[in-house]
């Protein structure tokens, strides 16, 4: 319980440092949001010089920080320059968006990694493992970019399935269910690709951790004790190879923001991956610093769970 | 199978019909009003619009816009005094039935149109006129167009002679007077005159209001913004315009505005028929759009140059006080004409027609395209490549070539510097790797420094740390006077020595002279004459070498009748109440 | 894994592959940055035996091609025209090792068409050439990334999870900062804040470092979970008894246990950077031209009209494929044969 309350405080303490050292960094680049303003020949200097002062672009660095601070206690995050409202409101729509691409890819690629990950442990040597490695490792080969290209190639020369976007331009003239089903087929190849691209490395290390517990002594004592191999594998391997499983698994959930965000540019799926770069190549800070923050707490919230779940499961800890 | 309707239901739904028309009959201008008549070909009303938008507009308070996803949706929603005619490029009465302009030029007094509505019904006179441009050169709201309305020093002012009839008075005569008008949007005061007056203009008509918040007098109304998918517009039944038979303006019912941000989304999305119309895409998505465009049922069209100029440009700021030394000591070179003359000799502008355009583009010498019918120069020279005069143009100016073949100037140093362009504009980047390659034949070694677009522009305009830079520009418009800020020696975006205090140099000082001239010139061809002679200044002096401007391109689905693409922005969307679906 | 043979055919393999990178000016018939201005987006040339006429000969030879007029962007080979192969020829001047000037190519065509054994790009420029060149700077990227981010990861990992405590806490919450930080930012204002006459290779190198350096934070977690259940093995703890100091045993004892994560980490790490360097190119962060490097001849694919209509643009990414499949397989190989040894 201690430890609980100690990690929840860490974390806390962790948010406020990120938000300060993402807002110095945000700094450093040169340059700011109403500089492409200024190659308009119909804008004069002076016009922006005005815009920047109303935003308070011109402000120190503390200022600008408590100012944005006392902002996200209100609950609206920091104004957005680039799309003149603040954040909040912003970000909902697209956190909404890619958390529902994320959390189906990421469910669909445990549910496979899993059982072909022991399937293999258990095969290994014999040719259902080789083949299973090699079909692994060849997707891991191939590059996500690749894999998205090759998606969106698809998508357009066979029109099966839509070329981006989260739904067809008439979907508002349809009945709830049809708009679900409209949403869920513009889903299908982000998710399909982003499942495929997490698939190798979660196949692959529960593959190995599995391999590592049914070398281990007690599992060769179980053979002897003439227990079945299911019961062996399931209920004893299984448990052990968890620790870095664990450990994975928060991984999966602490990424679930940024790991979507090159699908999301490619097959034009409205996240917010594509709004962060827009905002980093247009330099709308405050956005940018929001994003972060989401991750972060995604981050912490995920890496939380898994130190857990450790905690919980493995006995060879808890004993320090 | 379709069964009749039972007689309670049929006599309901008679009764609805009546109902409907008599409201369609209020919607119709009462008598005495005057709605322009168009000349467009007559067609039906009815049918959905699919636009593609590169982004999410940022706002949609037309005063505050500046981005060209808000501008485009804002140009359906609202309606302007007088407007510049994309096709002919030449101004037309608009909100403004007409209007006459005083003898010594200073004094516009425009006539309203009786009957106007805004889009929720509201009556639109000459208060509403009055309260925009009240709001718009209001100086604490900052709309990025207030510099427009500012003539000879001094804002322009507006006065109201009676409930149609609204005068202009400028502090001096100004040629383009006309054009000012096109783009200010006629705000509706019963809307918007609380929110001015508390203050909080600036958050008014964002993306979060509600649309019964809006109305304007534009052919279209807002009906609904998903964040991040798309914008759709609703027929306004109150607009001002019919066509010759008498049916009323718009044609189409809705327009849908969906967001897809890159280039190659739109061409796959405008490709599976999930969009009538595309344009801002490039000449090699062309080439793969043609192939299919019988299969699919759109059809491309290039429309020649349009008003886009691109061009290669050297630090010639006055940087004493910044701590450059290796720029200044190079800016010897950039400052001697015949190295700028030399460098334009030695560069490939075939090949980059070619190569980066694919053919659908045209070389340039100077600024003006030849898209800009009413003011291209044709006399000015278009010398051809030619290697061997760039080395004679170079030797003359004291450089020599050293055995390797690189290029030393008279001191002995390697003639070495960097191109600058955005990483975000690949053609532009890509005509920089054709310069670098055209510019090694003369033995200078040029590298091509590729930043994100805001770094670039703080170095051009702020640090003044870069040595030479690609750039383009595109006018809003195809009258000079948008362009004084970059010909103006005084001017923001001046790019090669932005903000002098006084000329630099006898030709910078000339071109002021012309420009300013040409500025209170009401004479069209005396203007052109002053104007030629800018164009001639720059392709002499060569501030900017000019490189090549790019078609405009644009795709329109079959469905799509009286489609009529120009070269001035909107390129499809400008007669945008003149369009209608088979 | 299986037959001991199938490691060695595998490490010969890459050993070839590097040694075509390492060498690259031999082995390309063409400089990166030569523009063959009529032939952009030629496709992959064909080697023929036998000619028009029906005659064999031993040496390949290729034939001219020329734009079709009545199609724009499609060569014809004109048959009449016949360039033969020649191998060990003079061509483009290259520093060999960074320090002689040699002429000599591998193999190259008389006359003046060039051989585009991978096709060329949009300013004429042999693609094979470019993609051995490029390998030098992607490879040396990748490389160089991931040595730095499990370098730090391993060591600041083994530390947290050995002592555990404070310094478990600071690092561990150190990397989730890290780890959450927009560091792309950075890399933008990294790269628009240096000089202008820095060489590009190092502007890009210098990128690649700090992308090696945010990276510990992931192997830094792994190691730290596998350290944190090791230490705790009776041997470990036997050792201890014996008077062992920390670092031999974090040496001898908890590390080794780990050496199957480090290993796997290795072999996922590198290609990840490699396909990191090439993100870094698509958003306008590689190499300046004319510099090749994989990123920026993959990042032409990110246009429409390249993806579908100029298949040998894919190719370097094909031959990637093998590559990081070739590298995979070693990885297994030598960590199959770490499992092997007694602990």
């Amino acid at each position: 319980m201690r430890y609980i309350t100690r990690r929840f405080c860490h974390s806390i303490l962790l948010l406020i440092a990120v938000s300060f050292f993402s807002f110095a960094l945000l700094q450093l680049a040169p340059g700011d949001f109403f500089d492409a303003m200024r190659l308009n020949p119909e804008i004069s200097r002076q016009e922006v010089s005005n815009l920047r002062l109303e935003y308070g672009l011109d402000r120190p660095l503390p200022v600008r920080y408590e100012r944005w601070l006392r902002s996200v206690l209100e609950g609206r995050l920091g104004f957005s320059l680039a799309s003149n409202s603040p954040v909040a409101p912003l970000l909902r729509e697209r956190a909404r968006n890619t958390l529902l691409l994320s959390a189906t890819a990421t469910a669909l690629a445990w549910l496979l990694a899993l059982p072909i990950g022991i399937w293999a442990a258990v095969q290994r040597g014999r040719w259902g493992d080789r083949v299973c490695k090699f079909a692994t490792s060849t997707i891991l080969a191939v590059p996500d970019l690749l894999l998205f290209l090759l998606l969106l190639l698809l998508a357009v020369r066979t029109g099966w399935f839509p070329a981006g976007g989260m739904a067809s331009a008439s979907v508002d003239s349809l009945g709830t269910w049809a708009k679900a089903k409209d949403v869920a087929f513009h889903l299908t190849l982000p998710a399909l690709g982003l499942a495929l691209t997490l698939l190798p490395v979660l196949i692959s290390h529960i593959r190995t951790a599995m391999i590592e517990a049914l070398d281990s002594p007690f599992l060769l004592a179980a053979r002897g004790l003439g227990i079945p191999p299911a019961r062996r594998v399931l209920r004893y391997a299984l448990p052990a190879a968890s620790n870095p499983l664990i450990s994975l698994f928060g991984y999966s959930v602490a990424t679930m923001l940024s790991a979507s965000a090159l699908a999301e540019v490619i097959l034009s799926w409205p996240g917010l991956g594509p709004l962060l770069v827009d905002s980093i190549l247009s330099r709308d800070v405050y956005v940018v610093v929001a994003i972060v923050m989401l991750s972060a707490l995604l981050l912490i919230v995920g890496n939380l769970i898994a130190d857990i779940l450790l905690f919980a499961s493995d006995p060879r800890i808890r004993t320090e | 199978m379709w069964t009749p309707p039972s007689l309670p239901l049929r006599i309901a739904l008679a009764a609805c019909l009546l109902c409907a028309c008599s409201t369609a009959w209020a919607a119709q201008p009462q008598s005495g009003d005057e709605r322009m008549v168009t000349n467009n070909p007559p067609g039906r009303p009815g049918g959905s619009l699919v636009v593609v938008l590169k982004s999410e507009p940022k706002t949609l308070n037309p005063v505050l816009a500046e981005d060209a996803p808000s501008l485009t949706v804002l140009r359906c929603l609202n309606a302007d005094l007088i407007h510049i005619n994309r096709a002919t490029q030449k101004t037309e009465p608009a909100i403004a039935k007409s209007w006459a302009v005083s003898p010594d030029g200073l004094q516009y007094t425009l006539q309203l149109r009786h009957g106007l509505r805004f889009s929720d019904g509201q009556p639109a006179g000459a208060d509403d006129v009055v309260f925009s441009f009240r709001v718009y050169l209001d100086e604490k709201i900052d709309s990025p167009q207030r510099d427009l309305l500012i003539v000879g020093g001094r804002p322009i002012t507006v006065q109201k002679l009676g409930p149609y009839t609204v005068r202009f008075i400028l502090a001096r005569p100004y040629a383009a007077a006309e054009r000012l008008f096109d783009g200010i949007a006629i705000l509706p005061r019963h809307l918007l005159e609380n929110t001015y007056r508390s203050g909080g203009f600036s958050a008014a008509w964002n993306l979060s209001a509600r649309p019964n918040q809006f109305a304007g007098l534009g052919p279209f109304r807002l009906k609904e913004y998903v964040p991040g998918q798309r914008i759709v517009l609703e027929r306004n039944p109150y607009y001002w315009k019919q066509d010759r038979r008498g049916d009323q303006l718009p044609y189409l019912s809705e327009v849908a505005f969906q967001f897809v941000s890159s280039e190659d989304a739109q061409v796959i999305t405008f490709q599976a028929g999930g969009a009538d119309l595309l344009s801002g895409f490039g000449a090699e998505d062309y080439a793969v759009l043609q192939r299919q465009s019988a299969a699919r049922h759109y059809h491309l069209f290039d429309l020649g140059p349009g008003l886009e100029y691109n061009f290669l440009f050297f630090n010639l700021n006055d940087i004493a006080s910044k701590n450059l030394p290796e720029i200044a000591r190079k800016q010897a070179w950039f400052s001697d004409v015949r190295f700028r003359q030399a460098v334009s000799d030695a560069i490939d502008r075939a090949a980059i027609v070619r190569l980066v355009y694919d053919g659908r583009a045209t070389p340039l010498w100077s600024q003006v395209t030849p898209g800009n019918r009413l003011w291209v120069d044709p006399d000015i020279p278009h010398p051809p490549r030619s290697v061997d005069q760039a080395r004679a143009l170079l030797k003359s100016a004291g450089f020599s070539w050293r055995a390797d073949g690189s290029l030393a100037d008279s001191s002995g140093n390697s003639v070495e510097f960097s191109i600058l362009t955005s990483s975000s504009n690949a053609q532009r980047t890509k005509i920089a790797t054709l310069v670098q390659n055209d510019l090694a034949q003369l033995g200078m070694n040029v590298h091509v420094v590729s930043l994100d677009f805001h770094s670039m522009v703080n170095r051009l305009l702020t640090s003044y740390d870069f040595e030479a830079a690609m750039m383009g520009l595109v006018s809003g418009d195809a009258d000079p006077t948008a362009e004084m800020n970059v010909w103006m020696s005084s001017g923001d975006t001046h790019l090669w020595h932005p903000d002098q205090t006084k000329p630099a140099t006898p030709w910078e000082a000339e071109i002021d002279r012309l420009m300013q001239q040409q500025l209170v010139t009401l004479d069209y061809a005396k203007r052109k004459k002053l104007y030629d002679q800018v164009q001639e200044i720059v392709a002499r002096e060569l501030p900017v070498i000019c490189l090549v401007s790019p078609d405009i391109l644009v795709g329109a689905s079959d469905r799509v009748a009286n489609f009529q693409p120009a070269i001035l922005e909107p390129y499809t969307l400008w007669n945008i109440d003149e369009l209608y679906i088979r | 894994m299986t037959s001991p043979r199938k490691p060695w055919a595998v490490l010969i393999g890459l050993a070839v592959f590097h040694c075509l990178i390492l060498f690259a000016g031999f082995f390309a018939p063409y400089n990166f940055a030569e523009q063959y201005r009529d032939l952009p987006f030629a496709p992959p040339a064909r080697l023929h035996f036998v000619d028009a006429h029906g005659k064999f000969y031993a040496r390949p030879f290729v034939y001219a091609l020329e734009p079709d007029p009545a199609n724009p962007g499609v060569y014809i080979a004109n048959s009449a025209d016949e360039h033969p192969l020649r191998f060990f020829v003079q061509g483009a001047g290259y520093k060999l090792a960074g320090l002689f000037e040699v002429h000599l190519h591998l193999f190259g065509v008389e006359g003046s068409t060039p051989v585009f054994l991978m096709g060329s790009d949009a300013y004429g420029r042999d693609q094979f050439s470019r993609f051995l060149y490029g390998g030098q700077l992607s490879l040396l990227a990748g490389l160089l990334a991931a040595a730095l981010s499990l370098v730090l990861g391993t060591l600041l990992g083994a530390i947290s999870g050995f002592y555990g405590g404070w310094i478990d806490a600071v690092f561990m919450r150190g990397g989730e900062l890290f780890f959450a930080l927009p560091w792309l930012y950075l890399l933008f204002a990294v790269r628009a804040a240096m000089p202008l006459h820095i060489a590009e290779w190092q502007v890009f190198l210098l990128l690649i470092t700090v992308i090696g350096l945010i990276g510990w934070a992931r192997p830094a977690r792994l190691i730290r979970g596998v350290v944190l259940s090791a230490k705790e093995r009776n041997f470990v703890l036997a050792a201890k008894g014996f008077g062992a100091s920390d670092v031999y045993v974090l040496r001898h004892h908890v590390l080794p246990q780990a050496y199957g994560v480090i290993l796997t980490q290795m072999t996922l790490l590198i290609p990840q950077y490699v396909m990191a360097e090439v993100t870094l190119s698509f958003l306008g962060l590689g190499v300046g031209e004319p510099m090749p490097s994989w990123g920026t001849l993959l990042a032409s694919l990110q246009q429409y009209y390249v993806l579908s209509s100029y298949w040998w643009m894919f190719l370097p990414m094909l031959v990637l494929i093998p590559l990081f499949l070739a590298c995979y397989a070693a990885a297994d190989a030598l960590q199959e044969r770490l499992k092997s040894v007694p602990l």
